[in-house]
């Protein structure tokens, strides 16, 4: 199967990740952007799964589900729970807080405060949990998912606040993850967020 | 007139019954954006339209609704999220517009959104775009051919619609030159 990401995708990491953390064999290929490869979306996909069956997959979510589901891991509702959250809730906020500070160049509180009440949530859920991971006692898809979603803008630390600290906790344990640091290595430079700054620019400003 | 907010709470108690569970739970909701809220018997609650959608499903123990190899069950989720993603909550005219015409070109050699199996994928997409769907003229009906023929063919699916409305289409092309 092959991978299709375009260059500075900030939701390619997660897909990487999880192809890592699941022993997924994948090739992976650098899309040009506003590259089209899913014949039946008008809109230019910055990310795509190509099955050997012919089947497309654009949800980055469902790829990452994908290639746990191969490896024989069966999903909870838990995970689901997560995963449907990040979608819709943790993503559209993430970007565009990194809207916010790769284009228009804001920082520290500015930032923050448009995704603290998110970032809150999830040192709720560990804390109240105590579990290292957020499902339980090892690493799930609903894991690598959020870590994805929040690495690009998280990677700069003083977006964690230390109060947080369970997340912090978590995050720092993700970062260290083989198939985590392996996927950061190879998406992103030593660029930090500015890795984003290309392919940020052409999306629309996100109101906040 | 805007697609709805989906339907939420009305939307699960339509998907119990049509997957035969007749208890009926309690939901409740949360947020802006009404989130719906299962309170479960035995543990702490689920949150999430897709999610208590699967657990439900589960629970009424058909889980070749949610897809029979790991395939299939990546791409209901995929449908699912894009059913709560992009459907839920669209408003522009435009947006509706290129929605439609995708699903028209993915569905062109498909009979259920994963292929040849009817899925919770099905069932949800059917409910969310019910009021879309109720909207178009006899002309964009004929021009979402595809999504016409599957919608048509969901809503005819034992105990799917319910008291939705039924949505008429028409068999014979009147506007052949459309295409």
């Amino acid at each position: 199967m092959r991978l299709f990401v375009s260059e500075g995708c900030p939701q390619g990491l997660k897909v990487l990740a999880a192809a890592g953390a699941s022993g997924a064999p994948v090739r992976l290929e650098r899309l040009p952007q506003g590259g089209h490869t899913i014949p039946y979306l008008t809109r230019p996909q910055v990310l795509a799964l190509h099955l050997d069956s012919g089947t497309f997959l654009f949800s980055p979510n469902a790829i990452c589900q994908y290639f746990f589901l191969l490896s024989g891991k069966e999903q909870s509702d838990f995970a689901n729970q997560w995963l449907e959250w990040e979608a819709m809730e943790l993503q559209p906020a993430v970007s565009a807080a990194l809207y916010v500070r790769v284009v228009q160049g804001k920082k520290g509180e500015e930032i923050l405060g448009t995704i603290r009440k998110f970032l809150s949530y999830i040192n709720q859920s560990l804390t109240k949990k105590a579990t290292v991971y957020l499902t339980g006692d090892t690493e799930s898809v609903a894991d690598i998912v959020l870590w994805g979603a929040l690495f690009p803008l998280l990677q700069d630390e003083s977006c964690l606040p230390d109060e947080l600290k369970a997340l912090k906790n978590w995050f720092q344990t993700m970062n260290h993850l083989e198939p985590c640091r392996k996927a950061a290595e190879s998406l992103l430079t030593p660029k930090g967020a500015q890795e984003f700054k290309a392919y940020l620019q052409k999306q629309p400003a996100p109101n906040v | 007139m805007a697609a709805g907010p989906g339907l939420g709470a009305e939307e699960l108690d339509l998907l119990e019954k049509s997957l035969g569970l007749t208890k009926g739970n309690k939901y409740g909701v949360q947020g802006e954006r009404k989130t719906p809220v299962l309170q479960t018997n035995s543990g702490p609650s689920l949150t999430g339209l897709t999610t208590i959608a699967t657990h439900l499903v589960k629970q009424a123990k058909k889980e070749q609704l949610l897809g029979s190899n790991a395939e299939e069950k990546a791409i209901v989720r995929q449908w699912l999220e894009y059913r709560v993603t992009q459907i839920d909550g669209q408003s522009n005219k435009d947006d509706i517009r290129i929605i439609l015409k995708d699903l028209n070109l993915y569905l062109e050699d498909k009979v259920y959104v994963t292929g040849n199996n009817f899925t919770l994928a099905d069932i949800l997409m059917y409910y969310g775009l019910h009021s879309i769907i109720a909207d178009l003229t006899v002309q964009e009906k004929e021009k979402y051919l595809n999504v016409s023929r599957w919608f048509n063919h969901i809503q005819h699916y034992p105990g799917v619609r319910q008291h939705l409305s039924n949505i008429v289409f028409i068999k014979n092309r009147l506007y052949t030159n459309v295409h």
